[in-house]
């Protein structure tokens, strides 16, 4: 089989840097990969050699984290000739992931993630107010419509990613861009905010729209400030979340700390 | 420099832009019978053709054929192109992702190198610019449209690394070239040999940069002398 070149599937196999649990690690990526739509229904996956080289990952740990897919519903493995770990689309095990994944997370985690995209997002549109062609301008307003019209949790977070990887090609930064697909895969193993609460769509929209605006005013520093601020907004979205399923998870915990 | 010297560089870059488009030509007559054999034995001829241009020492890292979705085709979006991996080294066909429902979905309909030579019906270069979901690289495109019976096919083109068309250059003018930036025609700077302006960044013709520059036969490229800025390093 072949597997897709291009940035995005190049960041879906690129080697995990996480120390312990890396079983766990493979799944995250593999369900975020999902979720972006990155890896598609019914798609066939790499043998279990090449993704273990691929993930930089002992084949014990592969098949562990192909065992965690397959309980998942995430995986189906078939023997035989034509055989091999295909994808499967299940969007309540993708939610169920993704949740697993906020409330483990602390809410340092969820800052760190936060002020390093939001490094990266302030550096990508404050280049692109300075670089953008009025053409690549045009897109992105394309871009930021799109997400608009998107009624679908899984069609939002794919659109929005799309609007920061394509900011960060206006940078004219192959670098960033290539950031920007690593964060993506990262906050993709996180719930979408507006799966939650659908009005913060808006919210999310008008930011991009603004952000835009700036880009097309050329001013660097609007642009900057603008995207940086919505991350923010988005990081303190994501530990609200956290701090609600805490306590939703124990009824009593709102007389005391979580547990750290 | 003088207005000699300045038509002098113009025309240097212009046989270097050439060059390419040469290339790119030799496929045409390879391009058109893939789009009307279902067997893939044109396909193959492609293939041999592009390998054979993708040779060591040429300034193009990829080359091949970018079909326009067809209504008898179902929409289908389609693409043959090979590439010099640049981490192996190795030649392999470019087989970026083509589900619109995908987050790196290859949205190529809607690229300036794809979309230009369809409404215009002429050759374009497009960059430098990052080629996100597809090669991922830091790239002119080259491209010029597949015609047949007055119908737009889709297009024929090149890949060039901005980094190799930039060392290629400025080893074929030598270490006594004067300072010059070559701009497109949105004003972006395609290649300079001034630290004060950056390959990639955006200048206003007339206002940052003195004159109209010269313009580079074939491209809408124009060439202009500048300040060597020899003062950022005093001493």
């Amino acid at each position: 089989m072949q597997v897709l070149s291009g940035d995005a599937r190049r960041a879906v196999f690129a080697p995990l840097h996480d120390g312990a649990l890396r079983s766990e690690a493979v799944v995250r990526r593999v369900g975020s990969a999902i979720a972006l739509g990155l890896l598609g229904d019914g798609e066939q996956l790499p043998s279990e050699n090449d993704l273990a080289t691929m993930l930089n990952v002992s084949t014990v740990t592969l098949r562990d984290a192909l065992a965690e897919l397959r309980a998942l519903g995430l995986v189906e493995t078939r023997r035989g000739r034509g055989g091999g770990s295909f994808v499967r689309l299940r969007d309540a095990a993708l939610a169920g992931l993704a949740d697993a994944r906020l409330a483990e997370l602390g809410t340092a985690d969820l800052r760190e993630l936060g002020d390093v995209h939001g490094a990266v997002v302030a550096a990508a549109a404050g280049l692109a107010a300075s670089r953008a062609s009025v053409r690549e301008v045009a897109r992105l307003r394309d871009v930021v419509d799109r997400l608009a019209k998107e009624a679908t949790s899984p069609g939002q977070r794919r659109a929005d990613g799309r609007f920061y990887v394509e900011l960060a090609a206006c940078a004219q930064s192959v670098r960033l861009t290539m950031q920007e697909m690593d964060l993506h895969l990262e906050l993709g193993q996180l719930p979408w905010p507006p799966a939650a609460e659908p009005r913060l769509l808006e919210v999310v929209v008008a930011s991009h729209r603004a952000v835009v605006d700036a880009v097309e005013a050329r001013d660097a520093v609007r642009a900057r400030e603008l995207a940086a601020g919505h991350v923010d907004t988005r990081t303190a979205w994501s530990v609200a979340l956290h701090l609600r399923r805490l306590r939703g998870a124990r009824p009593d915990a709102g007389a005391r700390e979580p547990a750290g | 420099m003088t207005a000699s010297a300045a038509a002098a560089l113009a025309a240097d870059v212009a046989a270097v832009v050439e060059a390419v488009f040469a290339e790119v030509d030799r496929l045409q007559a390879a391009a058109v019978p893939v789009l009307h054999d279902p067997s893939g034995a044109a396909a193959a001829r492609l293939e041999e053709a592009a390998q054979a241009l993708l040779s060591p020492g040429q300034l193009a890292v990829g080359l091949g054929l970018i079909v326009a979705p067809r209504a008898e085709d179902g929409f289908r979006l389609r693409l043959l192109w090979w590439q010099v991996d640049p981490v192996t080294g190795r030649l392999g066909a470019l087989a970026p992702d083509l589900r619109p429902s995908s987050l790196g979905f290859y949205d190529y309909p809607s690229t300036e190198w794809f979309d230009v030579p369809r409404r215009t019906g002429r050759r374009h270069v497009v960059g430098p610019y990052v080629d996100v979901h597809g090669t991922g690289r830091y790239l002119l495109t080259l491209t010029e449209p597949v015609l047949a019976g007055g119908q737009f096919l889709g297009v024929v083109g090149a890949d060039v690394p901005v980094g190799r068309f930039e060392g290629h250059l400025l080893r074929r003018l030598g270490p006594t070239a004067p300072p010059f930036v070559l701009v497109d025609e949105e004003g972006r700077v395609v290649l300079s040999t001034s630290p004060v302006r950056l390959v990639g960044a955006l200048v206003q013709h007339g206002g940052d940069l003195p004159g109209p520059g010269v313009p580079v036969a074939g491209v809408p490229w124009r060439l202009h002398a500048v300040d060597d800025g020899g003062d950022l390093l005093p001493g």
